[in-house]
């Protein structure tokens, strides 16, 4: 028989017994309704807690620090965990840098370095912290301007404002409690003239006049919000440059001798940017086998999954139950099909169809049933998507519900093969009836 | 005599009932030749319809063998009997069982959609055996839109699509008024003899059997006798068909 013909005939066999094959398809529809749903619970609640991490910064990114004694950098992250048999301290170079771009899946990485300097627009100062990275590559680790650009290659005395510093700003003239109660000063930071200095007491009559603030450009402002809203960016050679007078200037001052010696070219942090949020882990470790400490959001993500997971299961099972009952369902349509058919396999038997023809008819049927009850299913979930995110939208809940494209091809095919399984047994009972006892029954 | 097409040699069929064993069929040997028109005849129990199962594949005999063109029956299997049912054999059920969700020419063309024959080809076929049995012109009718003799002509029209070296027929008539039955004889024998096919009809109608070259009494699972009819009723021309 061929494929067409074996179509056609299941359909008309199904068309015949319209309301119970309605019945049956019902059942499928109900159940992979209730585990597309409940699933695309699963994936939204996964959703938003990416959304929610992604806020805090890239999750393609992975922070790296050097291990070493003297590293005030060290405990910059607790979930940093390093390979227990590498505890040779590290440090991380122009090679180092180097190596890491080497690693597969690395798009980017830059050294890093972290200071908190104070800067001036005009007569008001802000306070921030102020990352050095490498200027050509900010771009690629995944930083967008608001306003203006990000770094680029050849930056030397540029910065870029995260928009959250800006409103930072204040009169040092000013007490304490009048910078509280006035309204924080318009800075136009793309067009004023703002500088940056080491001098913590700069504008107040202790500043340090010897300390000459070096003049910047900004060239570009990072949105609020997030981590990345409160710094402010910079080419890591100047900031180096920055951080070396200080200490020079310091260790004059104070005839410090034992003062933190600064080692051009020598960082504690670096950033790699990797290519897809799944190799991650895979880049993560290689560093790790390099020996440095490497962490990134992907591990927080991580957690936050591991702790719903649980949850997540038990929605999928709830689901699947009731696509179990609905298998159940089309086995028992089968089984009465061919009690009622029993004469009508016998003529097709006797009349020449092959044992697998009967089967095979008999599967068609109920992977029809269990494909269109999948069919149908996927539209209701859509629907009940919809009215669950409109009620967790007016509830203010995080647990949106999201159907991706691969779950309604996933669930259609799972619904189809529910439907041959539950049909495997009816079917091969129908081909087992003996030609003749089916002619029999009268 | 001409060539066997089936060869029956010392079959026994026995059934289980219970602790019970009844003999169906009782050491019976028997040659159907090629193109003869054989009535199997006997009362209800005679054994006439477990012989026509056995010959047609449809049972396997207990003890003996059948050989249908060299090719021992009781050794073949399911799928290969199904092959052989496609292609040498064809049916006619005293309760026409055509299938309900079908119209007169799909039930026509089943055989060839087993056998796979392109659609165009088969319907071809098929619109042809429904013209040569009357009822060309039912064609797109489902069998509950027809009449008993409508649907038997339908069934005759399937047994006979494939060209089937052996037709055989179980109480083709049964169902049936006397007018219709003869009817129906006239188009099953007339379609056989056409075509040179070997038609093997089993009934306990003694006017039926008439209709046969040859004529086997069955009788307790035995042949009682085998009667030779050299006058065998034939087709009558049409203005005489009303008398009957």
């Amino acid at each position: 028989m061929s494929v067409s013909d074996m179509i056609k005939m299941a359909l008309r066999n199904l068309w015949k017994r319209k309301l119970r094959t309605f019945l049956t398809i019902l059942g499928v529809i109900i159940g992979t309704a209730s585990i597309v749903v409940m699933v695309s619970i699963g994936i939204g609640m996964n959703e938003s807690f990416q959304k929610q991490v992604e806020q805090w910064g890239s999750l393609q990114v992975i922070n790296v620090y050097a291990v070493g004694n003297n590293s005030y950098y060290y405990d910059d992250s607790e979930s940093a965990n390093i390979n227990k048999n590498d505890k040779k301290a590290t440090e991380i170079t122009v090679n180092t840098i180097e190596e890491f771009k080497k690693i597969p899946h690395v798009e980017a990485a830059t050294p890093v370095m972290n200071e908190y300097m104070y800067f001036i627009a005009g007569k008001y100062v802000a306070d921030a912290s102020i990352q050095g990275i490498d200027p050509a590559s900010m771009e690629a680790m995944g930083y967008k301007a608001e306003q203006g650009r990000v770094l680029q290659e050849g930056d030397s005395k540029t910065v870029v404002f995260g928009a959250d510093v800006v409103s930072n700003f204040y009169n040092p003239k000013l007490s304490w409690r009048m910078r509280y109660d006035s309204p924080s000063p318009e800075v136009d930071i793309l067009n004023d003239k703002v500088m940056v200095t080491t001098d913590w007491n700069y504008g107040t009559k202790y500043a340090d006049k010897t300390i000459k603030p070096i003049k910047v450009d900004v060239v570009g402002t990072i949105s609020s919000g997030g981590n990345d809203g409160y710094n402010v960016f910079m080419p890591i050679k100047e900031l180096e440059k920055i951080k070396i007078a200080q200490s020079e200037y310091e260790a004059k001052k104070y005839n410090n001798r034992n003062a933190e010696k600064i080692k051009k070219g020598v960082y504690q942090n670096a950033m790699v940017k990797v290519d897809n949020m799944d190799n991650v882990k895979e880049v993560q470790e290689s560093i790790k086998n390099m020996g440095f400490r490497a962490s990134s959001l992907t591990d927080e993500l991580e957690t936050m999954k591991e702790t719903t997971k649980m949850l997540r299961m038990m929605l999928g099972a709830i689901g699947a139950i009731s696509l179990i009952v609905a298998a159940i369902g089309i086995t028992n349509t089968m089984v009465m099909a061919i009690y009622e058919r029993t004469r009508e396999i016998g003529v097709m038997k006797v009349i020449g169809a092959s044992l697998s023809d009967i089967k095979k008819l008999f599967l068609t049927e109920a992977a029809f049933i269990g494909f269109a009850g999948g069919l149908a299913g996927i539209l209701v979930s859509l629907g009940a998507s919809k009215i669950v995110n409109i009620f967790a939208i007016s509830t203010n809940s995080n647990m949106l519900s999201s159907i991706p494209l691969w779950l309604c091809g996933a669930s259609l095919v799972f619904a189809t093969f529910i439907g041959i399984a539950a049909g495997y047994l009816p079917a091969k009972r129908a081909m087992k009836l003996s030609a003749l006892s089916a002619i029999k029954t009268e | 005599m001409a060539e066997a097409v089936i060869k029956i040699r010392n079959v026994k069929k026995i059934y289980r009932m219970g602790n019970e064993k009844i003999p169906a069929i009782n050491n019976l040997s028997l040659d159907i030749s090629y193109g003869e028109i054989c009535c199997l005849l006997g009362k209800s129990g005679s054994g006439k319809s477990t012989l026509l199962n056995l010959i047609a594949g449809l049972e396997k005999p207990t003890k003996g063998s059948i050989i249908f063109n060299k090719c021992h029956m009781e050794r073949m299997n399911e799928d290969q009997l199904a092959k052989f049912r496609q292609q040498y054999v064809g049916f006619v059920f005293q309760s026409y069982n055509l299938l309900s969700t079908l119209t007169a020419l799909e039930n026509v063309t089943l055989p060839l959609i087993f056998r796979k024959v392109p659609t165009a080809e088969r319907n071809k076929r098929a619109m042809k055996m429904l013209d040569a049995v009357g009822l060309s012109e039912r064609a797109n009718h489902k069998p509950s839109e027809m009449s008993g003799g409508q649907q038997q002509r339908v069934s005759i029209a399937r047994a006979f699509i494939n060209s089937p070296q052996v037709v055989f027929a179980d109480e083709p008539t049964g169902n049936l008024d006397t007018k219709t039955t003869y009817e129906m004889m006239d188009l099953i024998t007339d379609l056989a003899q056409k075509n040179k096919q070997t038609l093997v009809i089993v009934t306990h109608d003694l006017e039926i059997s008439e209709y046969a070259n040859r004529i086997i009494h069955l009788s307790d699972g035995k042949i009682e006798k085998i009667e030779h009819n050299q006058n065998r009723r034939q087709s009558k021309p049409n203005q005489e068909k009303g008398e009957q």
